[in-house]
């Protein structure tokens, strides 16, 4: 069994919406990061606003990406 | 990434292992009209392809995926991995709270969740057997497909001979996505599905609610004529891929 996925996961806020199809998500540590949406949420056409409260995972590779996995609902 | 090992977890779900560690993962679900999606979450393309190469391989066709066309780099990915584009849709984006549209002579729009529910079965019944050719009827996803039919995600128009024109919409806490507008055919061209549009602004703004959507299938001239002439804006574009 795998032990663990490749990204820690944490909570943020949509700051900013980018032309890129990328977001800009402020954690709750403060840190801001650029995030692009997962797989599941295109597939699901959720739209992501300013303002949304999401849980990010973070690259392990690079903190200051991200992928937005949820959207809670506000 | 030598390590890199492709597991099957579920039906529908793969994991990409590297030392015991998920570095992506793949997913496949089924739409309501039984077409596959799938989807793929990697940090690094060898991930994706290696992911990408196991679930279509896996997998009966045709499979599809949808992206954000200003994504380059996963549209690039999926292209990469064989699939192209099937279908485009704009997304349309409008303010709330527009001063009336008054409806049609003979027209009245009834508000969401006041239309009686056999009638809107009737209703849907007609336009889907007119439209049902046209694209994007039956493909929409699961939030605006309202199945069993619900009145209270509907905006109806209604004149003497009965219900003549729907909008169905997906009433979220942040905005209002319309999935369809619909006249029947022998009352199109009356200005019913500008009334019904301006009804779902209006609804949207008394909610407290600033936002209004829709996604259009860039082959749809009526609806791009309808969604810019009530000032809606452009705000992007969703392909839909596919490999057969």
């Amino acid at each position: 069994m795998p032990k663990a996925t490749g990204g820690i996961q944490v909570e943020g806020t949509v700051v900013e919406c980018l032309r890129n199809a990328n977001f800009r998500v402020e954690l709750t540590s403060g840190h801001v990061v650029l995030a692009h949406i997962s797989g599941k949420i295109r597939k699901n056409y959720i739209k992501i606003l300013p303002f949304d409260r999401v849980l990010v995972e973070l690259s392990p590779y690079d903190l200051t990406r991200g992928r937005i996995l949820f959207r809670y609902r506000n | 990434m030598n390590t890199l090992v492709i597991t099957r977890v579920a039906e529908q779900q793969w994991h990409a292992l590297d030392d015991d560690l998920v570095v992506g993962r793949g997913d496949a679900s089924s739409r309501p009209d039984g077409r596959r999606f799938l989807s793929i979450d990697a940090w690094h393309d060898s991930v994706f392809e290696r992911l990408a190469g196991a679930m279509l391989a896996a997998l009966p066709r045709p499979l599809y995926t949808v992206v954000d066309e200003a994504d380059l780099d996963l549209t690039a990915r999926w292209r990469q991995a064989g699939l192209t584009t099937r279908r485009r849709e704009w997304e349309y984006v409008m303010a709330s709270g527009v001063p009336p549209v008054p409806p049609p002579p003979g027209v009245t729009t009834l508000p969401a969740g006041a239309a009686e529910l056999r009638p809107l079965r009737r209703l849907d019944r007609t336009v889907r057997a007119e439209i049902e050719s046209s694209p994007g009827w039956d493909q929409m996803p699961a939030a605006v497909l309202s199945r069993p039919l619900d009145p209270a995600r509907h905006v109806v128009a209604a004149d003497s001979a009965g219900y003549v024109g729907l909008a169905r919409l997906a009433l979220l806490p942040r905005h209002t996505r319309i999935g369809l507008v619909a006249v029947r055919a022998d009352r199109r061209r009356r200005g019913i599905a500008r009334a019904l549009l301006a009804e779902v602004r209006r609804a949207t703004h008394e909610r407290g609610v600033a936002t209004v959507s829709a996604e259009v299938h860039e082959a749809n001239t009526a609806a791009i004529a309808l969604f810019e002439g009530a000032g809606a804006r452009r705000q992007g574009s969703n392909l839909e891929l596919v490999i057969r």
